[in-house]
């Protein structure tokens, strides 16, 4: 069923198996982005598409315990950044809905894409987030 | 650069006022500041409406103009400044701007919001942004900085707390306040429902009606019509970073806002007596509290509890009551902030006054893009 669904938004991630952040890299400033902006925003060069490391660390979350209807989001949910394994990125997504007491500072968690919520096209549609690695955390 | 001073301030009650119409609200409150400035509206050369919602929620446009003819000012320019939370403080450094640069001699802001409409949706700076599509809200932004800040500095949520207690006691001496006369208690705010971890719903600012106005006027001109102009020492306005490694302990906005404004003062945090900062949840007074040079970072948590921003603290912070205790008319809360400023330096404030104020700080903040504020002011009056 889950391959009928459309992202939440084209050019954002790869579905896969594997999922992949799809982001950028400005070889002139060797920085990397997420998402690819249109031109390097520091030296106005052109920056190449690239796959971002589907690993990283919990750096903060948020468990909102309200509801969230604007995407009808679950309640709870938890969000918040992730530093990526060797890309110097600090990125914000989703955590896994299944595993909300498991987010913590400093927790390895692994990049996934499933359905979650409604698109802007008010359908069911595919986000990406991070799940906890199982036993490898802190 | 000409100086310029504050000559004139009006602000409406901060709260429900679901049968006022939005123009009536900012209207009503630029009559108070014109009659306060003892000016006629004729005097007025140009005009900053700021408001953030009217397009969303009351579906109105190009609202300042209708605001400003109600209190008699037309023909001049007019301009209508959406900056979220800091659209007040932004019409303000307009407003500064204009006269500072010689162009213009008396200048009137008047900053306005209505939210309590039948349906308000949870905040969001754009439907189509990619963050607020993978479900950040306004609130998880700060529930993720509280979070970050309680992990790395031993910040606890009695702490947290605290500020919305303190700024309620604040609130209770204030008349124009949505929560005038309605203290809170450290259970009760710690007990009411978990909105996002550590914040409960009182440690949220509620959605508030209200209107604020301020009249600006070279400093040369302002004895013709006043004998306590207040002077606007530093009116900054700074964007966020926005690169790709957010920092959620710190505001890196304010820090360089208030260097840029001491810098033009020529004071410091130590010379200010009285702050109103963007406490829009209990964890930003915190933060701004460092960010702002009042006490060190890290230390926000353990300097509200010290009491040293109550009133008759070091350094009372939103003596007003804030946003959390008077309300947050999005538009209008940063000129709000500076009425308070003004009326504390001219001893107006009643049971709230901070005995001998003299220099004044308004921090406000707004809106979220990758992790950092997209807007920040810092403005600076001395008496």
């Amino acid at each position: 069923m889950s391959s009928e669904l459309k992202p939440m938004l084209d050019g954002i991630f790869e579905v896969g198996p594997p999922p992949r952040l799809l982001g950028a890299h400005c070889p002139v400033c060797d920085q990397k982005f997420f998402p690819k902006p249109v031109v390097c925003p520091h030296c106005l060069g052109e920056v190449q598409g690239i796959d971002l490391s589907s690993e990283g660390t919990v750096y903060s979350y948020s468990i909102l315990r309200i509801p969230n209807m604007m995407y009808k989001f679950p309640q709870p949910y938890a969000s918040g950044y992730v530093d990526l394994d060797g890309d110097n990125i600090r990125v914000y997504g989703l955590f896994d809905p299944e595993k909300v007491s498991e987010i913590e500072i400093g927790k390895r968690v692994t990049l996934q894409v499933g359905q979650i919520g409604i698109g802007l096209d008010g359908k069911e549609c595919l986000r990406y987030y991070f799940t906890p690695q199982d036993g490898g955390g802190k | 650069m000409r100086s310029v001073d504050i000559i004139g301030v009006g602000m409406t009650p901060f709260g429900k006022h679901e049968k006022t119409p939005l123009v009536e609200m900012g209207t009503r409150a630029a009559i108070e500041a014109i009659k306060d400035a003892g000016i006629k509206s004729s005097q007025i050369n140009i005009g900053y409406f700021a408001n953030m919602q009217a397009g969303n929620l009351t579906k109105e446009f190009t609202v300042g103009q209708a605001v400003m003819w109600g209190a008699g000012v037309n023909k001049v320019p007019v301009f209508n400044i959406e900056n979220a939370c800091t659209s007040g403080a932004s019409a303000t450094t307009l407003a500064w701007m204009s006269i500072a640069s010689g162009q213009y001699d008396i200048a009137i802001v008047v900053g306005a919001e209505k939210l309590n409409v039948p349906f308000v949706p949870l905040l969001n700076p754009s439907m189509r942004d990619i963050n607020v599509l993978e479900g950040n809200v306004v609130i998880n932004g700060f529930a993720q900085r509280a979070v970050r800040h309680m992990h790395s500095f031993g910040t606890t949520k009695e702490q947290l707390a605290m500020v919305d207690v303190k700024n309620r006691r604040h609130a209770s001496m204030n008349p124009l306040a949505m929560f005038y006369k309605k203290p809170v208690t450290l259970e009760e705010v710690l007990n009411t429902t978990m909105m996002a971890d550590p914040l409960t719903k009182l440690s949220c600012c509620p959605n508030a009606d209200g209107a604020a106005a301020l009249v600006l006027c070279a400093s040369e001109l302002s004895s013709q019509y006043t004998t306590k102009p207040v002077h606007i020492k530093a009116s900054v306005l700074v964007s966020g970073v926005f690169d790709e490694w957010p920092d959620m302990e710190t505001f890196e906005e304010d820090q360089r806002a208030s260097r840029i404004a001491y810098e033009k003062a020529g004071l410091g945090p130590e010379d200010v007596s009285v702050a109103e900062c963007h406490d829009a949840f209990t964890i930003c007074e915190v933060m701004h509290t460092e960010n702002l040079g009042f006490c060190p970072i890290g230390e926000g948590g353990r300097f509200v509890e010290s009491g040293a921003t109550s009133l008759g603290g070091k350094i009372p912070m939103n003596v007003s009551g804030g946003l959390l205790g008077k309300g947050h008319p999005l538009g209008a809360t940063a000129c709000a902030q500076i009425v308070e400023g003004v009326r504390q330096l001219r001893g107006e404030c009643g049971d709230r006054q901070v005995e001998g104020a003299k220099v004044f700080l308004a921090e406000c903040m707004g809106a979220e893009l990758r992790g950092d504020a997209k807007t920040c002011t810092v403005n600076i009056l001395q008496k």
